[in-house]
């Protein structure tokens, strides 16, 4: 058919069966068969050895960077995570301590306190217990003063009204001191 | 008739002396052969060039050529499992090779390689031999139990024969499915055009009334558009089909 093509087209618009129908024409296959051999085993090879390589590897990095950020992210939450634990746990050793430390404080000073309260009572009992000595040194040298007059006066009284003498230990027993 | 449909699928060719002959059969440089280049060339090369492996974030044709790569894994992987991955380059070739014949062929004055019975029939038989080979070299004679599906022995009389018969003409359905959709459309545009030539040349109102095979033109060529990508995908897709019948005969997973 190739040959004779001028002849094919010239009665081609009266008889169009005459070339017969294109796709049915074999004396095109040889060449429509060497061509598609040639172009497919081309792109097979290129996409085998080439092109499929390379967007696959462009799939798969891309792939194993989304990846790679994802687990740094997490990475970065989870020490952020651990710092948060870590400042509240200081926080609250610190609280402790300054708990602890008040009430250390407060109970020295209750100590003090309650020392100083018993210093004092007892400077005060025995400036207490001073006083009265005083109070009864001072009766009684003032009830002796007050004997011995007694005495005196009684002796002189007696010795008055009957001008005895009386011995002084009469006289102190009579008056009953 | 001043347009022949079916002229659009006649193979010339382009220099007039044959290149060279093999087994005494002249092999020339045809209009077909123009197309299969540029369709294996350009779709190499930007399959190559499209990607950069390190780019993060894809630009359009890398988009695109990452795209067809993932849609054509998914595709061998839900029909065949992982076992079908290791013919990921000829099922990827293949149906880069039969979309792009679509496609270029969509250009008007271009040629459709796939609208030839003899390329059509060439790769599906590719195809089928392949399954063959596949299937004998995976499980020996045993592949031949393809044949024989689970059933009672009577029944199997009239099964076994279906099943040869059947797995016979797949070569043949899956090329002429391919062939007959494009020739179909493709005659469908050239006839609607012709519409619009004698109408537009019969003059006064008729000439106005050529609008409508115009519009009509357009729409088919729209949906000519969806036919060649889904041959291209139903081509592909047969292609795992099959392939998973020698992976695992009848034991489907």
């Amino acid at each position: 058919m190739l040959a004779e093509e001028p002849a094919h087209t010239a009665t081609s618009t009266e008889h169009p069966q005459e070339g017969g129908f294109p796709p049915f024409d074999t004396t095109t296959f040889p060449s429509q068969l060497f061509w598609l051999v040639v172009t497919f085993a081309f792109l097979f090879t290129v996409v085998w050895r080439v092109a499929g390589p390379r967007i696959n590897g462009a799939i798969t990095s891309r792939r194993g960077a989304i990846n790679g950020a994802i687990a740094e992210a997490s990475k970065a939450r989870e020490q952020a995570e651990a710092a948060q634990a870590g400042y509240e746990s200081a926080l609250g050793a610190a609280r402790s301590r300054a708990n602890a430390l008040a009430e250390e404080t407060r109970q020295s000073l209750n100590a003090e306190i309650a020392k100083a309260k018993a210093d004092a009572d007892a400077e005060a009992a025995k400036a207490m217990a001073a006083a009265d000595a005083r109070i009864n040194a001072t009766r009684d040298t003032a009830k002796a003063v007050v004997g011995a007059a007694a005495r005196d006066a009684a002796i002189a009284i007696v010795e008055r009204l009957t001008g005895d003498k009386v011995s002084a230990d009469e006289a102190a027993k009579a008056v009953g001191t | 008739m001043a347009l022949n449909p079916m002229e659009q699928f006649a193979i010339k060719p382009l220099v007039e002396a044959p290149l060279f002959q093999i087994a005494g059969q002249p092999i020339y440089f045809t209009n077909q052969a123009v197309l299969m280049v540029l369709v294996a060339v350009v779709s190499a090369l930007f399959l190559t060039f499209a990607v950069k492996p390190g780019r993060l974030v894809p630009t359009r044709g890398q988009s695109m050529a990452e795209m067809s790569y993932e849609f054509v894994a998914n595709m061998i992987h839900s029909a065949t499992g992982d076992a079908g991955l290791k013919y990921f380059p000829f099922v990827f070739t293949l149906f880069i090779f039969v979309l792009c014949s679509n496609f270029f062929g969509m250009v008007p004055g271009s040629f459709t390689v796939t609208s030839q019975i003899a390329v059509t029939f060439a790769l599906a038989a590719l195809v089928v031999g392949l399954v063959v080979v596949v299937g004998f070299m995976k499980h020996g004679i045993g592949f031949l139990k393809l044949f024989v599906p689970h059933a009672p022995w009577y029944l199997l009389i009239l099964l076994v024969p279906i099943e040869v018969i059947s797995f016979l003409t797949r070569p043949i359905s899956l090329s002429v499915r391919l062939f007959a959709n494009m020739l179909a459309g493709h005659t469908m545009l050239a006839v609607f055009a012709g519409f619009v030539v004698s109408l537009g040349a019969a003059g006064g109102v008729l000439s106005v009334l050529s609008i409508a095979p115009m519009l009509l033109i357009v729409a088919i060529m729209l949906l000519e558009l969806l036919v060649a990508f889904l041959q291209a995908y139903v081509f592909a897709i047969l292609t795992c089909i099959y392939l998973n019948e020698a992976l695992h005969l009848h034991d489907h997973p």
